[in-house]
């Protein structure tokens, strides 16, 4: 437990379930469509691949002196590096006999590697200046600051407002990618926007959920989703709702066990919730076809 | 360079380079050579998998043994690896989501579920930690005799189960290499001559696990999904038979591991700083990073040449 003494739900709780909310939503609607367009793993790969960016902008901050810890400059970084991933992974796959996984596993064995050796670096510097890089692997939601969740409905918010307003292009370029092209949509552009919805959703999700487990927080709300029947409106939105259950509960779980990382948890509540959605489906599926 | 200096310089490499060295050799030809085989099946993925849906059961292993056993560990990580594959299976077939969502699923909750063990019950009796998991612990793999021992049982526990774990990947692909290259090849084949791809199937991901265990704790996840992956990779374009891929992954692998531990190791020094750099990670780093080098090599190589009509 923390502090002795400390009221359960305080200012800080607060804070720290209304940016984990935000994030959970924003990765179950983004999860909606990234699951459906195959691009799960691509998500893993541009996480993981924030490290080293994230490590990168630590270092120039601290050259260029105003500290190391500057959230955007972090956010910055973390976003080069990760769109640098998503950018190789298509490359490498063409590669003959490499293929998607092969090209999956390089692409995360260089730039995650390279994080490890950046931040094997950082943690020599002054204990006090390294301000918790170590924490962004497997999530802090403690640390939360009032910036950070700022900065996390902002990108939310974004989110949202970008899935709103492309929603019937995004719909079938991931579930009817035919049916977009006698539309008229243009696969690429959207596919595009699709890439930098999941990087910036796994860059949020750092701080919460972590680096190497903010992929669970992406498939799992939205594959729990599938069990429900209806409209694709109404399947992102439980997908999102199920994703900011599953943080919150993640975070008042870490909250009340000492020294519980935020995204294992936020990921076994998730993984849970998904496990339930598999038990429930069929038996719906049966009703429902009768 | 005096004598005193030369031969102070020889301890160090004996004592600290070499043991390292080797650990990071051995869990090269345990991971690439079983590498090899799921590369040509298309299956990287599996081995990344399971690199992370053993740790629950290793920590598991360690919680009810109460200490560092080694049994227990193989017997923990065997159950979780085997339960992680059969759930995503099961998870597949349930929603038709495509292979990659399931196993990403199963096995970021088994390493969640590991991840939460370590840090909620194991703070005192395992001694492991989450960077580590990640990262591995090569550094710390030196010669460490006992006062007056001799110098070979200062070996860490992790690099002679590293030693066996390579003898026997080597030992069973030369044993079964027919059949192996039979189920990489040409499933249908392979059943109708008398191979049966469901005995053979299972076992190829048990030994696959078997080594990847014994690489976890002394690389770390990592580096195990790169030594899986791009040592075979790296050999692909160069490759036109079963046995040169294997020579060249393991040969080309060797080298850059050497160069990657040394460029962790000592290339601070000789900028002038005393950082110490995660040796798992630039391993990993300069072999992902040779893959597409390798194929750049490939088509350079071959341009003058004009290729005869397939």
């Amino acid at each position: 437990m923390s502090a002795g003494g400390a009221p359960f739900i305080g200012a800080n709780t607060g804070l720290t379930l209304a940016a984990g909310a935000l994030f959970g939503a924003t990765a179950g609607i983004v999860g909606t469509f990234a699951l459906a367009r195959r691009r799960s793993l691509l998500a893993d790969v541009a996480a993981h691949a924030s490290l080293p960016g994230v490590c990168l902008a630590f270092l120039a901050g601290e050259a260029l002196g105003f500290g190391g810890r500057n959230p955007l400059l972090l956010l910055a970084g973390a976003t080069l590096t990760a769109l640098l991933a998503t950018w190789s992974v298509p490359r490498l796959a063409r590669l003959r006999g490499v293929g998607p996984d092969g090209a999956i596993a390089v692409s995360l064995s260089f730039f995650f590697g390279l994080g490890a050796v950046l931040l094997s670096d950082i943690q020599t510097h002054d204990s006090g200046a390294q301000g918790g890089i170590d924490h962004l692997l497997f999530g802090n939601a403690a640390a939360t600051t009032r910036a950070d969740l700022a900065t996390m409905a902002s990108i939310a918010f974004a989110c949202t407002i970008l899935v709103t307003l492309f929603f019937k292009e995004l719909a079938a370029l991931c579930f009817d990618e035919q049916h977009a092209a006698v539309l008229g949509i243009a696969v690429r552009p959207f596919d595009l926007l699709l890439l930098g919805l999941l990087v910036a959703t796994v860059v949020a999700g750092m701080q919460m959920a972590g680096i190497v487990l903010v992929v669970a927080m992406i498939i799992a709300p939205a594959a729990a989703a599938r069990a429900v029947r209806g409209s694709l409106t109404r399947v992102t939105a439980v997908a999102g709702t199920i994703g900011a259950v599953a943080a919150a509960t993640g975070v008042l779980v870490s909250r009340s066990m000492d020294s519980m990382p935020t995204g294992s948890a936020m990921t076994l509540v998730a993984a849970t919730i998904f496990i339930a959605s598999l038990l429930a489906a069929p038996w719906r599926r049966q009703g429902s076809s009768a | 360079m005096n004598p005193a200096a030369t031969s102070d310089l020889l301890r160090e490499l004996m004592q600290f380079d070499l043991p390292v060295l080797a650990s990071a050799l051995l869990a090269l030809v345990a991971c690439a050579t079983m590498g090899n085989w799921l590369v040509l099946r298309k299956e990287s993925m599996t081995g990344d998998a399971i690199a992370h849906a053993v740790l629950p059961g290793i920590v598991a292993g360690f919680l009810i043994s109460g200490r560092h056993s080694m049994p227990a560990m193989f017997l923990g990580a065997a159950i979780a690896g085997a339960l992680a594959i059969v759930l995503a299976n099961l998870v597949q077939r349930r929603t038709r989501l495509e292979a990659g969502a399931g196993l990403g699923i199963v096995f970021s909750a088994f390493f969640a579920l590991g991840v939460a063990l370590l840090e909620t019950q194991g703070a005192r009796q395992v001694d492991l930690d989450p960077g580590c998991v990640l990262f591995g612990s090569l550094e710390t793999l030196f010669l460490a005799p006992p006062p007056g021992g001799r110098w070979y049982e200062g070996i860490a526990h992790e690099t002679w189960v590293l030693a066996a774990a390579a003898l026997m990947v080597v030992g069973l692909s030369v044993l079964f290499a027919k059949e192996l290259a039979a189920l990489c090849f040409d499933r249908e084949h392979a059943r109708t001559t008398g191979i049966a791809p469901r005995t053979l199937e299972p076992a190829m991901l048990f030994v696959t696990s078997l080594a990847i265990v014994a690489s976890f704790e002394a690389v770390g996840s990592l580096l195990v999904i790169a030594l899986l992956a791009c040592p075979s990779l790296i050999a692909a374009p160069h490759a036109n038979s079963l046995r040169a891929r294997f020579a060249i992954s393991l040969a080309v692998g060797g080298l850059l591991t050497v160069g990657g531990y040394m460029l962790a190791a000592h290339a601070p020094a000789v900028l002038g700083t005393d950082a110490s750099l995660n040796a798992a990670g630039m391993i990993s780093t300069v072999l992902a990073a040779a893959v597409p080098l390798s194929f750049a090599i490939a088509r350079w190589t071959r341009r003058p040449v004009s290729r005869p009509a397939a």
